[in-house]
């Protein structure tokens, strides 16, 4: 029993370990449906004079992205990013993590 | 201005016949067509002066419009326009002739005959735009929304072109950008994490390398740089041409084309060699000295003396000078870039002195940008068509490239080769990518490819004759624009706006009106239910009185801090510092520093043909503006005595110039002025419109002989990449 419990944690922290090297690279989500979900779900309330702090893809760093998506279960709004499937959340994130403030092309307009 | 000295018109000469148009087309008459009377709006009595801001060029300085019963009679400078120093350049006061020049397109257009046969009929608006929605959504329904491109260049209502695109679903768009600056863009962005400012005005020395900013103009730096070198501030050039710029510096070199980098990185040597970098800087805020260190031991003076045509001593000397007047120092980023297949490393290798020089967010070196707090105008949410393919056309074809910019080159190839997917329908706003884009057979061959071109001037551009629809567009006097920001180094960063000046002539409309009932005849109308007055309080709400001082002084500033910018902060690139050494291009297995590869042999009686601009005209847009067509009536291909010699040509022959793109026919212009290995010729002859008067059977297009290759990292249009070989005309 010990021993399936052992083999079940590895797997899963293999699995933590891929998600998290998926998430460092950007992740395979879609960029541009992610831009699309990002304001569909999240420019509702992070918007200038909105209910949540305004943010744009270059408010913040990768490394600040990955760290915020890593600890999804800690932001503010965990309850909307609750009703969002992985794959959506991974979109945005290939958008956000794409488009950061120290990425390659960051974005030009909020 | 060449032209000028020897037609013997000085510029004020030129200023009393700017004006002295404008008067002609008060009475009617002269080399200006239309008449005031056709204005919708009709004429208002009385004397007027208007705020506007011009477009002769992309540097949108403020003017004043002087309006007498509805006709502009003269273009001023705005004073308080700091970014241009209070100047209206020679093109600027032109202006008027855009709006009252013979060529205005008058209403819409449809092809009837073959493509480029130029038949054309009149067709009113509300077919125009019918035919459009009907073919958005024909060539959207069956190639995918991403079967229609765009193009759009630097307007402020470009902005609503991308809207539309963006609504409608395709990710194809693209700007004039990547015929021109995006490789310095990258390269500066990948070492700084941004795109500077150069600080001309209290810089204590320049090197200018592949740029001529007494020609080219660009505010404020070439009026700043006039300033601090008459403050003694020294100008050194290189360029294989005696530009204007070359003509004013206290030193011009001309260096062997391609070869810039071995100067950069012969100047980075001596720097480090000889301790005389800024090291507290580098220490604290630069990523890579140990490994730039190593890499640029081999790349000595003596070595790049080979390759650039430039003495060792005066590498040398050139290299203690710019650390001597450091961090007041600068190697000058430019703007055109689109040079070489490694354009990118090139402006890194510039890039990388600046960070040596320690001159970034300091006095007289390379400032931020300043943050003026303009808004992005009215939000929208653009759908998501499932159906799309996943990405840009020309995705994938350059390491690096800008996803918002894309590559007119890239993208023109994968529309003729059908690859990753077709793309029939192509919507061209104020740009003229025939006379832009180098290798003008395969923008030809690319149109001839579409389904269903439009295209939106203010005259028959040759992207316009080769166009299915044209449109009629309101030239820049005539329109109500957005607000734009404009950065300006220690001019301030500031908020400019137009409104008209004059009441549109003929059936010309703007291209928001256009997208706009396009958009409502797609069921789309939603993304454009706003005016342009809305749109613009959006943009400034967070600039408290800032509509009032727009109104009152055609211009906005406020105040911004413009050295010590990111003391305290971190730098936007991989490793948050200024990367002498790119972590993330040697993730990506490019040269994380910039690695110099000799300029191959053109082989047998070739010679390098390069672009340039004057003060004259700028692209094809002002090409056929009457009054500067007096100054630059057609184009020469410029040729040093020694080869012009060889191949018995003599000054004012008849040429052929010959590359693997294309020939053309042309008068050389025998002169010292060029090297013998290099010629050149000035942009925007040789069209194919007879709707341009003006210059219509004049010159030879450079377009039509610039080979397309491209910088591998960026995508951008690498146009210096062409041998020619030139000979005499036979009698």
């Amino acid at each position: 029993m010990l021993k399936r419990l052992i083999a079940v944690l590895l797997v899963l922290g293999f699995i933590g370990a891929g998600l998290s090297l998926a998430l460092a690279s950007g992740g395979t989500g879609n960029s541009r449906k992610g831009k699309y979900l990002y304001r569909k779900n999240c420019r509702v309330c992070h918007v200038e004079n909105g209910k949540a702090k305004e943010l744009s893809p270059i408010s913040m760093t990768q490394a600040q992205w990955k760290t915020t998506f890593d600890a999804r279960d800690k932001v503010p709004c965990k309850a909307e990013w609750a009703k969002m499937s992985d794959k959506d959340l991974g979109d945005i994130y290939a958008y956000l993590w794409g488009h950061a403030k120290d990425s390659p092309s960051p974005a030009k307009c909020k | 201005m060449a032209q000028t000295s020897s037609r013997g018109i000085s510029r004020r000469g030129f200023l009393k016949l700017a004006g002295a148009a404008g008067a002609a087309a008060a009475v009617g008459g002269g080399v200006t067509g239309p008449r005031p009377a056709q204005a919708a709006g009709g004429i208002k009595p009385g004397f007027q002066s208007k705020y506007s801001v011009c477009d002769m060029c992309f540097n949108k300085c403020s003017l004043i419009a002087r309006v007498q019963d509805g006709v502009i009679q003269k273009l001023d400078p705005n004073p308080k326009f700091l970014k241009s120093r209070g100047m209206l350049c020679a093109r600027g006061n032109a202006g008027v002739e855009q709006v009252y020049g013979a060529d205005r397109l008058k209403y819409p257009l449809l092809r009837v005959g073959e493509r480029g046969e130029g038949k054309f009929k009149r067709i009113s608006w509300d077919q125009a735009l019918d035919l459009m929605a009907a073919k958005f959504k024909q060539i959207g329904d069956q190639y995918t929304r991403c079967g229609f491109m765009f193009m759009a260049g630097s307007d402020m209502q470009s902005t609503f072109v991308h809207r539309f695109a963006e609504v409608y679903g395709s990710y194809n768009t693209l700007s004039h950008e990547s015929m021109c600056l995006i490789a310095g863009t990258r390269a500066f962005l990948d070492t700084f994490g941004e795109v500077p400012i150069p600080d001309m005005l209290y810089t204590k020395y320049v090197v200018m390398a592949g740029a001529n900013r007494f020609e080219s103009l660009v505010t404020p730096d070439s009026m700043d740089l006039m300033t601090a070198m008459k403050n003694g501030a020294k100008l050194v050039v290189l360029d294989p041409r005696y530009t204007k710029t070359a003509a004013k510096a206290d030193e011009w070199f001309a260096i062997k084309p391609r070869t810039d980098m071995a100067f950069m990185l012969a100047i980075a040597h001596v720097l480090i060699s000889e301790n005389l970098y800024d090291k507290k800087f580098v220490a604290e805020k630069t990523y890579g000295i140990e490994q730039l260190a190593k890499h640029v031991k081999p790349y000595t003076p003596q070595w790049a003396a080979e390759q650039c045509d430039i003495p060792a001593k005066d590498i040398e000397r050139i290299a203690r000078e710019l650390a001597a007047a450091a961090p007041a120092a600068m190697v000058y980023p430019g703007r055109r870039s689109s040079n070489y297949t490694d354009s990118t490393q090139i402006r890194r290798s510039y890039a990388i002195v600046n960070a040596l020089l320690g001159n970034w967010d300091r006095p007289g070196g390379l400032t931020a940008a300043r943050v003026v707090g303009l808004g992005g105008g009215i939000p929208f949410e653009a759908p998501f068509y499932e159906k799309n393919p996943e990405d840009r056309i020309d995705a994938g074809k350059a390491t690096l490239m800008f996803p918002e910019e894309g590559s007119f080159k890239l993208a023109r190839d994968a529309v003729l080769e059908g690859k990753p997917y077709p793309v029939k329908g192509f919507f061209v706003y104020h740009t003229n990518p025939m006379q832009t884009a180098a290798n003008r057979s395969k923008t030809v061959a690319m149109l001839n490819s579409m389904e269903f071109v439009v295209t939106m001037d203010i005259h028959m551009s040759d992207t316009a004759w080769m166009a299915d629809l044209v449109l009629p567009s309101q030239t820049y006097l005539e329109r109500q624009d957005p607000c734009s920001a404009q950065q300006g180094s220690s001019a301030c960063a500031c908020v400019v706006m137009r409104d008209p000046v004059v009441a549109p002539l003929y059936e010309s409309k703007p291209v928001f009106w256009v997208m706009q009932q396009v958009a409502q005849r797609l069921g789309m109308g939603k993304y454009f239910d706003f005016t342009i007055e809305q749109f613009r309080e959006k943009q400034l709400a967070g600039l408290a009185g800032g509509m009032d001082a727009l109104k009152r002084d055609g211009v906005y500033y406020n105040p911004s801090k413009l050295y010590g910018v990111y003391e305290g902060k971190i730098y936007k690139t991989k490793s948050h510092k200024i990367e002498l050494f790119n972590s993330r291009y040697a993730e990506m297995g490019l040269e994380p520093m910039p690695v110099y590869t000799p300029p191959k042999p053109g082989g047998f009686a070739r010679m390098r043909m390069v672009v340039g601009r004057n003060a004259v005209i700028t692209q094809s847009s002002s090409q056929n503006n009457a009054l500067l067509a007096k100054f630059q009536p057609t184009n020469h291909l410029w040729i040093h005595p020694d080869r012009a010699q060889e191949l018995d040509i003599k000054d004012g022959d008849w040429v052929w110039v010959k590359s693997k793109a294309g020939k053309q026919r042309i008068k050389a212009k025998v002169t010292h002025e060029t090297r013998p290995d290099t010629v050149y010729m000035a942009t925007g002859f040789g069209v194919l419109s007879p709707g341009l008067q003006n210059i219509y059977g004049k010159g030879a297009c450079i377009a039509q002989v610039l080979n397309d290759d491209f910088d591998s990292i960026t995508g951008n249009m690498a146009m210096h990449e062409t041998w020619v070989r030139v000979g005499k005309e036979a009698a």
